[in-house]
C-alpha cells in the first residue's frame, strides 16, 4: 500500500472517530483541514488572480493603471486593525455597489420575469389552441395555484383577511411538498457521500472491492 | 434503550447498509429520467469540434457525487469529438477538475491546446462569468499551467460565449444559479447542469422555464447517463448501495413514526 | 467629506454604471465595464487573503497563550504555512507537496466530514421526522415519494412511482420554489436599489 493511501486512510478514520464522540484526534484533524484549506485558497488566489491580473501587468508590462486596484486592494489590509478599518470602506463600496448594479437586471430577468412567464406559459398554450392532455391541464392549474399561494405566504405585510389567510395556508402545503422533495433528495445525496468514502476504505485500503 | 444507544445503532445500521451492498455489488440499472435523457441528447446533437465549456464548480466534499457525473459527461464529450474548455469558479474544484479532464484526455489521446484546454480558477464568480462573456482570453490570459492562451489553436475562433455551443456546470452548490442569472440572461448561453442531488429541486424551475436546457443530479443521474453511454462507471457501481441505504432510511423514518404512535397511545392511556 | 460619504458615492456611481451598461453597447462603456470587473476580482481576492491572514493571526495569538488548546492552533498554523511555503519552493504542479497535501489529506478529510452527514441525517430522520400535523404529513409523503421514486427498488415496487416522483418534482415542488424565487428576486432588487441609493449602509 502506498504511503499516500495510508495517510488518506488515517485522516479519514480520524474524522470518522467523531461518530463515537468528540475526541482529540478528530479535533486535530479538523484543525489541520482548516489550515490546509486556507493555505490552499491563499495560494490559488495569488496564482490565479493577483499574478495574472495585477502583478504581471503592473510590474512586467508596466501598465500603471494597475496601481488603482493595487491601492484599493491594499486598503482592505486595513481591516486587520480596528482603528484603520475605515480606510477599507471605499474598496468595499466598489465591490458592493458593482455587485448591486449587476444583480438588478439579472434578478429581474432570471428570477422574476422568466419564472412568471413560465408560470403562465401553459395558459398561453391553451390560448394558442394547442392539444393538451387532461393531466397537463390539471398540473398547470395546480402549479399556478402553488406559485400564487407560495408568494402570498411570503408577503409578511399582507392584510389579515380570511381569503388571504386560506391562500397562505395553501402555500404552506406547497412549500411542504417542496421541502419534502428536497429532503428526499438530500438524504440520497448524503448517502452517496458516505458510499464514496466506503468505496475508498473498502477498495483502496482493504482491497475488498 | 437510551437515546445515545439508539443513535449509535442507527449509525451502525447505516454503515452496514452502505458497506455490505458495496461488497456484494449487483449492477442495477434503472429507468432513465426525461431530464437526464434531455441532457444527453443536447450533447449528442452537437457537431464534432463544437466547443463545450465545462465549469467545475464544486468542492472536495462532494467528490463522491460529482466525479461520476463529470466523468460521464467528459467521456461523452470526448466520444463526440467536442473541444472542451475547462474552467473552475471554486478553488478546490480547480485541482479536481484538472485531474478528471487530464484522465479522460489521456484515455482518448487528446491534444492539449487543440482538442481541450484547462483555464483554471477565477474567484468572484459573477465577475468571472460576465468577463468571459466579453472575452475569454482577456479573462484568462494564461491557462492553469501558465501557458499563454492567445496563441493556442483552440482560441483561434473562440472569443466569448457566442462561439461556445454549450456550457455544462458541474456543481455542488448554487453556482448554476449565477450561470443562469448572468450568462444565460445576458448572453443567451445554452446551459446544462450536473448537480448533487441535494441541489436538484432548486433548479427544476429553471429547467421548466427553459433557462436551463438539461439537468441531471446525483449518483442516479450519473448511473442513468452511464447507461445511455453504455459504460459502467462510479454511478452504476454505487446504485445498489444507494438503493439499499435509501430503503433503510425509509424504514428508520417509519420506525420513528411507529414509536411516536405508541408513545402517544401510552400518554392518552 | 467623511470617508463614509466617499464610500456611499462610490457605491452609487459604480452601481448606476453597472446597471446602465447592461443596456448600452459602446466601446468606451464596455472597456470601463471590463476594467471594473477586473478591479472587482482583484479586490475580492485580496479580501479573501485578508481573511486568511486574520485566521492565521487568531491562531498565532492562541499559540502564544500556550494553554492546552494551543497544540490545535499549532496544527492550523503549520498547515497554512506548509501550503504557502511549499508552493513557493516546489511550485503547485501535479507532483508537488502542495498538490500531494490537497489530494491525500485535504480532499479525503473534507469528503469524510461531509459523509458524516449521512449518519446524522438518518439519526435526525428517526428522531425529528415525526408526523404530528397535516403539513408534516405532506412533507413526509413528498419525501417518501421522491426517495422511493428515485431509487431502483421504487421502480421494482411500482412502475408508476418514478412518474409520480417526476410529477411531484416538476409541478407542485417547482410551483413552490418559483414562488420563493420570485419573492427573493423582488427582495434582492429592492435591497440592491437601497444599497446603490445609499439607504442601506450596513456594509459600512
Amino acid at each position: 500500500m502506498e504511503m499516500s493511501t495510508l495517510v488518506a486512510v488515517v485522516c479519514t478514520l480520524a474524522i470518522f472517530s467523531f461518530l463515537y464522540r468528540d475526541n482529540p484526534f478528530y479535533r486535530m484533524a479538523e484543525h489541520i483541514l482548516i489550515g490546509l484549506s486556507v493555505g490552499f485558497t491563499l495560494v490559488m488566489l495569488y496564482n490565479s488572480v493577483l499574478v495574472p491580473k495585477l502583478l504581471r501587468p503592473l510590474f512586467l508590462e508596466v501598465d500603471l493603471w494597475g496601481i488603482i486596484p493595487l491601492l484599493l486592494g491594499l486598503t482592505m489590509l486595513a481591516r486587520m486593525k480596528r482603528s484603520l478599518a475605515k480606510f477599507s470602506k471605499p474598496a468595499l463600496a466598489l465591490m458592493i455597489g458593482s455587485g448591486a448594479g449587476l444583480s438588478i437586471p439579472a434578478m429581474f430577468e432570471a428570477r422574476i420575469l422568466r419564472q412568471l412567464a413560465a408560470s403562465v406559459e401553459p395558459f398561453a398554450m391553451v390560448g394558442r389552441g394547442e392539444e393538451l392532455s387532461f393531466i397537463f391541464i390539471c398540473s398547470m392549474i395546480i402549479s399556478l395555484i402553488g406559485v400564487i399561494s407560495a408568494m402570498v405566504y411570503f408577503f409578511y405585510t399582507r392584510p389579515d383577511t380570511k381569503l388571504i389567510g386560506s391562500i397562505s395556508r395553501t402555500g404552506v402545503y406547497f412549500l411542504m411538498i417542496f421541502f419534502g422533495a428536497t429532503f428526499g433528495y438530500t438524504v440520497t445525496s448524503r448517502l452517496t457521500l458516505l458510499i464514496g468514502r466506503m468505496e475508498f476504505l473498502l477498495g483502496d485500503f482493504l482491497s475488498i472491492l | 434503550m437510551n437515546a445515545t444507544n439508539i443513535r449509535r445503532l442507527i449509525f451502525l445500521v447505516i454503515l452496514l447498509a452502505v458497506a455490505l451492498p458495496l461488497i456484494f455489488n449487483i449492477d442495477l440499472t434503472g429507468r432513465v429520467t426525461d431530464e437526464t435523457r434531455q441532457m444527453f441528447d443536447n450533447i449528442e446533437m452537437l457537431q464534432s469540434h463544437s466547443i463545450l465549456m465545462v465549469s467545475f464548480d464544486f468542492e472536495a466534499s462532494s467528490i463522491a457525487e460529482v466525479r461520476p457525473l463529470a466523468e460521464a459527461i467528459l467521456e461523452h464529450a470526448c466520444r463526440k469529438e467536442l473541444r472542451v474548455v475547462g474552467v473552475s469558479l471554486f478553488a478546490e474544484g480547480t485541482a479536481l477538475g484538472e485531474q478528471m479532464l487530464a484522465q479522460v484526455a489521456k484515455k482518448h489521446q487528446l491534444q492539449y491546446g487543440v482538442d481541450y484546454v484547462y483555464l483554471g480558477f477565477r474567484p468572484q464568480y459573477v465577475a468571472a462569468i460576465l468577463a468571459m462573456g466579453e472575452s475569454i482570453v482577456d479573462e484568462y490570459p494564461a491557462d492553469y499551467f501558465g501557458n499563454a492562451t492567445a496563441v493556442m489553436p483552440i482560441f483561434r475562433d473562440l472569443k466569448n460565449y457566442n462561439q461556445v455551443d454549450l456550457v455544462v456546470s458541474i456543481a455542488d452548490g448554487s453556482m448554476p444559479t449565477y450561470w443562469t442569472e448572468y450568462a444565460v440572461a445576458r448572453y443567451d448561453v445554452n446551459l446544462e447542469v450536473a448537480l448533487t442531488a441535494s441541489m436538484a429541486t432548486a433548479f427544476y424551475p429553471y429547467l421548466s422555464s427553459g433557462q436551463i436546457k438539461g439537468l441531471t443530479a446525483g449518483l442516479k443521474g450519473a448511473a442513468e447517463y452511464e447507461s445511455l453511454l453504455d459504460c459502467k462507471g462510479g454511478g452504476r457501481r454505487g446504485m445498489f448501495a444507494q438503493s439499499v441505504s435509501q430503503s433503510v432510511v425509509i424504514l428508520v423514518i417509519i420506525a420513528g413514526n411507529v414509536v411516536e404512535y405508541f408513545n402517544r397511545r401510552r400518554k392518552w392511556k | 467629506m467623511t470617508i463614509n460619504r466617499v464610500a456611499i458615492i462610490i457605491a452609487f456611481v459604480t452601481g448606476i454604471f453597472m446597471l446602465v451598461q447592461y443596456f448600452i453597447d459602446a466601446v468606451v462603456v464596455n472597456n470601463l465595464y471590463k476594467t471594473l470587473l477586473d478591479y472587482y476580482q482583484i479586490i475580492f481576492a485580496i479580501t479573501m487573503i485578508v481573511g486568511g491572514l486574520t485566521l492565521l493571526r487568531v491562531h498565532l495569538r492562541k499559540l502564544v497563550r500556550f494553554d492546552r488548546h494551543s497544540i490545535f492552533s499549532l496544527a492550523t498554523v503549520t498547515a497554512i504555512l506548509f501550503m504557502v511555503i511549499s508552493s513557493i519552493i516546489f511550485g503547485t504542479g501535479t507532483n508537488s507537496p502542495y498538490q500531494w497535501a490537497f489530494n491525500n489529506i485535504q480532499a479525503p478529510m473534507q469528503a469524510t466530514t461531509f459523509s458524516l452527514l449521512a449518519f446524522f441525517v438518518a439519526s435526525a430522520a428517526y428522531r425529528g421526522f415525526r408526523v404530528r400535523s397535516k403539513p408534516a404529513a405532506v412533507l413526509a409523503i413528498a419525501a417518501l415519494i421522491v426517495l422511493l421514486g428515485r431509487s431502483i427498488f421504487g421502480e421494482m415496487i411500482s412502475e408508476h412511482l418514478p412518474s409520480l416522483a417526476g410529477w411531484v418534482l416538476n409541478n407542485p415542488s417547482v410551483a413552490a420554489k418559483r414562488g420563493i424565487l420570485v419573492g427573493i428576486g423582488l427582495g434582492s432588487v429592492a435591497t440592491a436599489l437601497r444599497v446603490i441609493l445609499g439607504i442601506e449602509r450596513s456594509y459600512l
